[in-house]
């Protein structure tokens, strides 16, 4: 097979030259990047705000409030942003994290003017209406519902995260605890927002069909005249150095076992982000990983095994879960599991392993590239979670020039048994 | 929105190629599609086309399952093989590099697939945990499968195409070659390539690869339209400790060919397919009885089912039943409303384009035209047909395409104990555990 890279990283970094970025007065920065294809732009507004700037009792408040941006402004009422929106042919939606909150648009171009409005609108003059409010912490609470409380694999996921940090904010599920989601009052929410809903703690991405002077001068028009405000208290909490593996066991109604492991990893912009990227690809992307291989096809220990990292601010875990067939051998897969860490600790991985790990990051980016979403998706990740979007351009290159000595290191640093967290879910059967 | 330029031909032995070049990435989409599919499986053997499509990937000519997949990927490539009711489908990307390992692995793949046994029980066990595991984390991603068998009974669409735990664990090495021996061959496959090639390039490759290949025995059936059902029945599948209760309200919808396909979009859109929509602003934003809730229409050949689908927690179980019913009632009654059929127009137009972005999109929509034998207009005079719905267009459809909440298949996944009486108050209740290894409801 042919090894030479045919993506030479000078082709994809040529492509920064289409993206313009603008620093308004108010500290809202502006990232443009035209894209003529079809005739429709892609929209985020990234905020820095997510579960992980919340505390005891406000667990789940970025994500309400991720919800609240829905439902009116002092000028509009509730119902309206959505009813707007769809008779001009734009869709849009929003999702919370633990590191930001982002709302995205999906527009033909001719609705630009009235979606930077409406998004300006929303971050000036939110409306808070008690009776709003009420409605939809019902919606929420239901959203909680679907996604962890009848889930058992949700469930464990939720234990483990919280298990696995004890000082800081990432322990917070974003969806909240239920009595959290109970409780908050409308002042909470004022608070939240003033708090963190200020242009100069957001960035806003234009990418599709729009020019850049064209882009900068509607961001002016509606979005300088909202005043900057103070910058938001910043999370100083570092979680301290696990000392000591953690454990922990559910035992529910259901029918396959499941296993998690969660070890302490790293932040996005850390200079091993992209060695960790290609570790987590030859262990778990596709059927021919290493996991996969291992303890589902060969030894049929587990149906499926997955995991991954996500890329924030601070240091967070990489997991990595596997679920059983019914009445499988939970002590049989850990001790597999465990062997198959323990082999890439000692003897490392192939250069075949790299190869196939690059060739398959490589292919994502150009399918990530290939559409207005997920360029914006891709830049807003640059420009927020590692501080620059012209790192995006840099990127290929980068994983590009990773060794098996820097997969061997992280993977080192990484999977340290002292400084992991194992959950484990063992069904009940409905007879018990 | 226009197709963009592309070429068509026909080899000696059936097989049908479309080949879209698109050289914006340096990346190269395939669809090859096989005509049959999940309709052709007996009831007893509900999952065969599924497991014989993912057998075509996991060992053929000189590679085994592990070797096939270090090659796709190896290659940063992507090659799925996947079944729905009326076909075959493996689909995929590779770097324009990788073009003539692409065709190798496809080719391999559908002409000299190695069906191992261990490969068939691995695929078997695998998919039946998965089953089970979706019953345990997700349960609301099988209702559809309870509400097809529900409302099709023994019409093929009343099949679960990925099989239950109890027909996936009856398939044997001889089901899965005689599958492949009646149902897979030249004759039935249309291939689509789109992005980064030279088209005369891949003329004469596809022709090296496939020209030889031999035809399905079997010809391919017409397949029946199910009809609709009258009145109503309720199936209610016992979840016990479920939090809530996910609900699917159906009936036999319309074809892919159904002649106001634009009326029908803009209808649906502003019924249950936006969040500004009937059902959406009735259940969760005026009630917040849910966090979602839509309507749909799956087209076939012929008619599949229109379904609500939604979900919300154990004790409003009756509240948001009735709201949907009564949200369908009062369509039936009073159709959508101008101002949202306008709205519903503007919002399809505005979105149009997002789904013909890519190399791939493109390669899916040609391969869908080709296998329900749709012109081309139907992508290109789409936009235009949109503007021609006006009320009483909206109308005739919501009069022939939706059914009456009289006149409804319901299903529900709950804790039976607390919704018992709620299910009872919609009609007769047939009753069935989660547990169950089908999807079949109990006879009445």
């Amino acid at each position: 097979m042919d090894m030479e890279d045919p993506r030479p990283g000078g082709e994809f970094a040529g492509a920064c030259a289409n993206v313009s970025s603008l620093k308004l007065a108010n500290g809202l920065n502006v990232l443009v990047w035209s894209d003529h294809n079809i005739p429709n732009i892609a929209l985020y507004n990234i905020v820095r705000v997510g579960s992980r700037n919340e505390g005891a009792g406000t667990s789940g408040l970025a994500h309400f409030f991720e919800h609240m941006m829905f439902n009116g402004t002092t000028r509009r009422a509730a119902g309206e942003f959505d009813r707007l929106m769809e008779a001009q042919g734009v869709s849009n939606n929003a999702y919370t994290s633990q590191d930001v909150t982002v709302y995205q648009d999906w527009l033909p171009r001719a609705a630009l003017e009235m979606v930077l409005e409406l998004e300006s609108d929303r971050i000036a003059n939110l409306a808070f209406d008690p009776e709003v409010i009420e409605n939809e912490r019902k919606v929420v609470y239901s959203e909680r519902r679907l996604r962890v409380e009848d889930s058992n694999a949700a469930l464990l996921e939720e234990q483990v995260q919280a298990s696995a940090f004890i000082a800081h904010p990432y322990r917070i599920p974003t969806i909240g605890w239920p009595a959290d989601i109970q409780s908050w009052t409308l002042a909470d929410l004022q608070r939240f927002y003033r708090t963190y809903y200020a242009p100069n703690n957001c960035t806003l991405l234009l990418v599709g069909d729009v020019e850049a002077e064209e882009a900068f001068a509607l961001a002016q028009k509606y979005f300088e005249p909202i005043p900057a405000r103070e910058s938001a208290p910043p999370v100083l909490t570092l979680e301290p150095v696990q000392r000591g593996e953690r454990r922990l066991v559910l035992e529910r109604a259901g029918l396959n076992p499941l296993l998690q492991y969660a070890y302490h990893a790293i932040a996005a912009a850390d200079t091993r982000e992209p060695a960790l990227n290609i570790l987590q690809t030859i262990l778990l992307g596709g059927d021919a990983s290493r996991l996969h291989r291992a303890l589902v096809e060969e030894r049929a220990l587990a149906v499926a095994i997955g995991g991954g990292w996500p890329e924030g601010f601070d240091p967070n875990i990489f997991s990595i879960h596997a679920t059983l067939p019914e009445g499988g051998d939970l002590d049989a897969l850990e001790s597999a599991l465990d062997g198959e860490l323990a082999r890439v600790l000692r003897d490392g991985v192939t250069e075949l392993e790299l190869r196939r790990a690059k060739n398959l990051i490589a292919a994502e980016f150009w399918r990530g590239v290939s559409t207005i979403d997920g360029k914006a998706r891709l830049l807003g990740e640059y420009a927020v979670m590692h501080g620059d979007h012209r790192l995006l351009f840099a990127a290929p290159g980068l994983y590009e020039q990773v060794s098996r000595a820097q997969v061997e290191q992280v993977a080192r640093e990484v999977f340290n048994p002292e400084r992991r967290t194992v959950g484990v879910l063992r069904p009940l059967s409905e007879a018990a | 929105m226009k197709i963009p330029a592309h070429r068509r031909h026909t080899l000696a032995n059936g097989t049908r190629l479309i080949l879209l070049p698109r050289h914006e990435v340096p990346l190269i989409a395939f669809e090859a599609v096989m005509r049959g599919g999940a309709r052709l499986d007996s009831p007893s053997r509900a999952g065969l086309a599924a497991v014989s499509a993912a057998l075509l990937t996991r060992g053929a000519a000189g590679r085994d399952a592990h070797a096939f997949a270090e090659a796709v990927e190896g290659a940063g490539g992507s090659l799925e093989a996947d079944a729905h009711s009326e076909a075959i489908a493996l689909h995929g990307q590779f770097l324009a590099r990788d073009r003539e390992l692409m065709l190798e692995l496809l080719s391999d793949g559908l002409q000299r697939p190695r069906f191992e046994a261990s490969e068939l029980d691995i695929v078997c066990t695998r998919r039946i945990e998965f089953i089970k595991a979706a019953k345990d984390s997700e349960p609301q991603s099988l209702i559809g499968l309870y509400g097809r068998a529900l409302l099709f009974a023994d019409h093929p669409f009343g099949k679960p195409v990925g099989g239950s735990e109890s027909s996936l664990a009856c398939l044997t090495r001889a089901d899965v070659l005689g599958f492949y021996r009646d149902h897979i061959g030249a004759d039935r496959l249309t291939l689509v390539f789109a992005g980064d090639f030279d088209p005369d390039w891949m003329l004469e490759a596809v022709t090296a690869a496939f020209g030889s290949w031999g035809v399905a025995r079997e010809l391919l059936s017409p397949l029946s339209a199910p009809p609709r059902v009258q009145g109503r029945n309720v199936l209610l599948i016992d979840a016990p400790d479920s939090t809530q209760t996910y609900f699917w309200i159906g009936n036999t919808g319309v074809a892919r060919s159904y002649p106001q396909r634009a009326a029908l979009e803009i209808t649906n859109t502003a019924f249950g397919g936006s969040f500004g929509s009937m059902l959406m602003q009735a259940l969760r934003v005026k009630s917040g009885l849910t966090y979602s809730v839509s309507s749909n229409f799956r087209r076939g050949t012929v008619p599949a089912d229109f379904a609500i689908n939604s979900f919300t927690r154990a004790e409003s179980t009756g509240e948001a039943l009735d709201l949907a019913l009564n949200t369908l009632s009062t369509l039936k009654r009073e159709g959508a409303g101008e101002r949202s059929l306008a709205s519903a127009r503007n919002y399809i137009l505005g979105q149009y384009p997002l789904g013909f972005e890519t190399a791939a999109d493109w390669a899916s929509a040609l391969a869908e035209l080709d296998l329900y034998e749709l012109p081309e207009s139907y992508i290109d005079e789409f936009a235009h047909s949109l503007h021609s719905v006006d009320a009483a267009a909206s109308q005739r459809v919501v009069e022939n395409a939706y059914p009456d909440a009289a006149d409804v298949e319901i299903v529900l996944i709950g804790d039976a104990a607390r919704i018992r009486a709620d299910a009872a108050r919609l009609g007769p209740v047939r009753e069935k555990s989660l547990a169950a290894p089908d999807f079949y409801a109990p006879a009445a």
